[in-house]
Order: structure tokens, then C-alpha cells, then sequence
């Protein structure tokens, strides 16, 4: 009973989400959130990559060092020619969407409200972050949102404190950050987005190409054999094969109308103990005086033997 | 003021020495106690200081867990083994690759052969010698900055 119940309380929120939430041209980190327990598989790549098929750079910006309890920030880059669109769900034109990940070492959290310096507030006004799950505050996602406005996304992040929790230790750390922009190329579910390219699922002859439901095209692709496949091609791409060419299997029909991609990158932060700096600065102040003193006695040595005429 | 000792120019075994092209640590700053009781303290404590500098501004860092199911999605091996590592990458036969792991050895084995007959020791005088430790020396270099790159950029470096 209770199961059930959960089940018709998830499922009517999922349909909530995706009735409120969702908009046709946008990506869905939430789809990576319900796959996969970490966005980051055993062999370092960043799942956002399972859909979003294209690659482009993606670039960040971390302070080399970081004190605890401290709130610094995280500048994800997201370049792409703002001039470009995309095809959009319906096949119709819209802008970029952009989309970022960035999973903090253990024990780092998004920075609170009330922490924020009045240029990180300003910096960050109007994004919303979300934790990966609830039990990884560590990993933070933004997007989709606006690409034009949002090339450099603003992570403000509070480091961690060794002092208050003892599984926190002085150390550098890595940071594993994805960026996106534009459309996915496949679902989870494995189906193709019509923002990718559609292929001959047979070798053969085009031998006809009709309208489909909601603006799509059904390219009819007769074998040698006389057997017919047919591949249903949404609105989006532009369907390169006329009737009457002779197609191989798997060879692209349509040109490729996707200008989005997904970028990773690791970066470095060290959480840096106060004190350390100042043990370190105390050391170098002694080796520089023992420096000065042995140049000192050298010079001393020298009048010894200049006087004595020993050399 | 420095404490330097000039050569006795008079002195007929000393320039018996010099005409051999020996003798000279006869002359100038005495190593002791001048170089090594003062100035080698003062560039050891500097070498240590930069190492200890480095080790607290920029601790050395422990990467992923070790996992042998799960390989990295860009694999490398050291830096010095880049060349060789290209070599593996870009040749399509594995026995090919095999074969020319082991013709490096070989070809290094062969460098003293080389020119063996020049009786100059100069590198300048020794061209043929020269030429093929420089030709080795740079497509090491390109094949080890290859191997940074995709594979697909790997023989032309991105530049064509």
C-alpha cells in the first residue's frame, strides 16, 4: 500500500516537473539526477556526456588556494557564438541553453545567502543552484538556463572547516566541472532528439519521402531485396537524400543541426591552513638570516686572511 | 673584498702545468673554508627553503582511487615515456608496434658506431653523428607532444 502510494505520489510529481517545469528547448540535468548516483562515472567522464554527444570547450576558474569556512567562487566558462541557434523541440529556431556541473571535493557546500559579499550576490543574482542529491551537497547543478546572459556561471562555494569536523583534512583537492550548451542528441531512454543526426537504417534506394505528423518526414528506404524501411525524421534537421538516391546503411540522410556540446575539465584548489602560512613565512625569515649571517662570517674569514697573508 | 689567489706566473711547474692545460685550481677563491663552509650552507638552505615553500603552498594532491575496471578516459603514461607511448598509438599493427619499441634500443645501441672512424671528439666535427642525434632528438620531442594530443591531431600537431 505504501509503495504504491509513494509510487503515485513520485510519479505525479515527476508529471508535475515536467508539466511546470520543462520547456521543449531546454536540457534536463534532473534526467542525469534520476540515473545515475554521481555524475561522475569510474572513468572520469561526467555523464552529461551520455546525451549531450558533441564536444566543446568548457573552461573554469578556481583561486589556487582557499582558508577554511571561507566563501570564494567557482567561474565556469561556457563560450559559444551567441549568433547561432538551435533547433528547438518542434523543429522551430531558439536560442542556447546552458547548463553546468561541478562537483566539489567532500565537504564543500554551496556558499549560504547571508555569506555572500555584495559583488558575489550581484554575480550570482537570478541562478538558481541545486544539489545533485540530498545526500551530496558537494555536487552542484545550474541550468538550464539562458546562454546569452549566462556564458560565465558564478559558483559561490564555502570551504570547509578541519577544525569542526574531523573528515575534513588540509590537502589539495580536485574538482570535476562539465558546461553545456544547447541541446541533448539522445534521451535516457536511448531515443534520438531531433537535434542530431538521423541515419539510413538500411542500404537501398530512397524511394519515397512523406510528410509525418507534427512537421516530421517519413524517408522510405527500398532494399535491393525489395523490402522497405522507413526512418521517421523530425522537424529539425534538413533531410539531405532526395528520392531516387541510392543510400548505404547507417550513412547520414540529414545534415547534423546541432551547435551545443558538453566540455569537462578538472581543476585544483588547496585548502590551505593559516597557520602553515605563517610557519612558512617564520622558516623562510630564519633561512634568510642564516644566509646573511654565513655571507657575514665569509666576509669576516676574508679579512682574517687577507690580514694574515695566508692565500 | 674577495680573497683571491693569483697564479705565480713565475713559477716554471706551474707553467709546465698550464701549458698541459692543467693547474688551474691553483689559483682564485680557495673552495675551503670559503665556498664550502660559507656558500654552499647559504645555496643548500635556499634549495630547501623552495622545497618547503613548495610542499606547503602546493601539497601534492591524491588523484581518484585506484580502480583496474574502470580506465581514465584519456590515458598517459610519464611524461618520458610520451615518444614512445606515441609510437604505440599511431601504428595500426600491433607487431609493427612491437617491432619498433624494440629498434629504439637497438638504434641506441648503434649510436656509438656511428662516426666511429672520426677521430675528433667535437661534436662540431662530427656531422653525421650530430645530424642523427638531432634528428632524433627533435621527432622525439614531436612525437612526445603528439601523444598530449588527440588522436586525431596527433601526426600534424593541430597545425594543418
Amino acid at each position: 500500500m505504501r509503495r504504491s502510494l509513494s509510487l503515485l505520489l513520485g510519479s505525479l510529481i515527476a508529471f508535475a516537473v515536467l508539466l511546470t517545469g520543462a520547456s521543449p528547448s531546454w536540457a534536463y540535468p534532473f534526467w542525469a539526477q534520476q540515473n545515475y548516483a554521481s555524475p561522475r562515472e569510474a572513468t572520469g567522464k561526467i555523464v552529461c556526456a551520455n546525451c549531450h554527444l558533441a564536444k566543446k570547450a568548457t573552461r573554469v576558474e578556481v583561486p589556487q588556494a582557499i582558508f577554511p569556512d571561507t566563501v570564494f567562487k567557482a567561474v565556469v566558462e561556457i563560450p559559444y557564438d551567441a549568433s547561432v541557434q538551435q533547433v528547438a523541440g518542434d523543429g522551430s529556431r531558439a536560442g542556447l541553453n546552458v547548463g553546468a556541473v561541478v562537483m566539489l571535493p567532500d565537504g564543500f557546500t554551496l556558499a549560504p545567502q547571508d555569506r555572500l559579499s555584495e559583488e558575489l550576490k550581484e554575480e550570482t543574482a537570478g541562478i538558481y543552484y541545486t544539489q545533485y542529491s540530498d545526500d551530496q551537497p558537494n555536487i552542484l547543478l545550474v541550468g538550464p538556463i539562458s546562454g546569452d546572459e549566462h556564458q560565465e556561471i558564478v559558483f559561490p562555494i564555502l570551504s570547509p572547516d578541519p577544525a569542526t569536523d574531523s573528515s575534513i583534512h588540509f590537502g589539495k583537492y580536485q574538482l570535476h566541472v562539465g558546461g553545456n550548451r544547447g541541446r541533448g542528441q539522445v534521451y535516457p531512454t536511448g531515443e534520438k532528439s531531433n537535434n542530431g543526426v538521423f541515419n539510413a537504417p538500411v542500404t537501398g534506394t530512397v524511394s519515397a519521402i512523406t510528410a509525418g505528423d507534427n512537421g516530421a518526414s517519413l524517408v522510405e528506404i527500398t532494399a535491393a531485396d525489395g523490402t522497405t524501411a522507413t526512418e521517421t525524421v523530425p522537424a529539425g534537421p534538413t533531410i539531405l537524400a532526395a528520392v531516387g538516391d541510392a543510400v548505404v546503411a547507417g550513412s547520414p540522410i540529414t545534415n547534423d543541426p546541432n551547435v551545443g556540446g558538453f566540455g569537462q575539465i578538472d581543476a585544483e584548489v588547496v585548502l590551505q591552513n593559516p597557520v602553515r602560512i605563517y610557519g612558512l613565512l617564520a622558516f623562510f625569515a630564519a633561512i634568510a638570516l642564516a644566509q646573511i649571517l654565513l655571507v657575514l662570517k665569509k666576509r669576516q674569514v676574508e679579512k682574517v686572511q687577507a690580514a694574515e697573508g695566508l692565500i | 673584498m674577495h680573497i683571491l689567489k693569483k697564479p705565480d706566473l713565475t713559477d716554471p711547474k706551474l707553467r709546465a702545468k698550464l701549458a698541459k692545460g692543467m693547474g688551474h685550481n691553483y689559483y682564485g677563491e680557495p673552495a675551503w673554508p670559503n665556498d664550502l663552509l660559507y656558500m654552499f650552507p647559504v645555496v643548500i638552505l635556499g634549495t630547501i627553503g623552495c622545497m618547503v615553500g613548495l610542499a606547503v603552498m602546493d601539497p601534492a594532491m591524491l588523484g581518484d582511487k585506484a580502480d583496474p575496471f574502470a580506465t581514465p578516459l584519456e590515458i598517459l603514461p610519464e611524461w618520458y615515456l610520451y615518444p614512445v607511448f606515441q609510437i604505440l598509438r599511431v601504428v595500426p599493427n600491433k607487431l609493427l608496434g612491437i617491432a619498433l619499441q624494440t629498434m629504439i634500443p637497438l638504434g641506441l645501441m648503434l649510436v656509438p658506431f656511428i662516426e666511429s672512424f672520426n677521430k675528433f671528439q667535437n661534436p662540431f666535427r662530427r656531422p653525421v653523428a650530430m645530424a642523427t642525434f638531432l634528428f632524433g632528438t627533435v621527432f622525439a620531442i614531436y612525437l612526445g607532444i603528439g601523444a598530449a594530443m588527440p588522436i586525431d591531431k596527433s601526426l600534424t600537431l593541430g597545425l594543418f
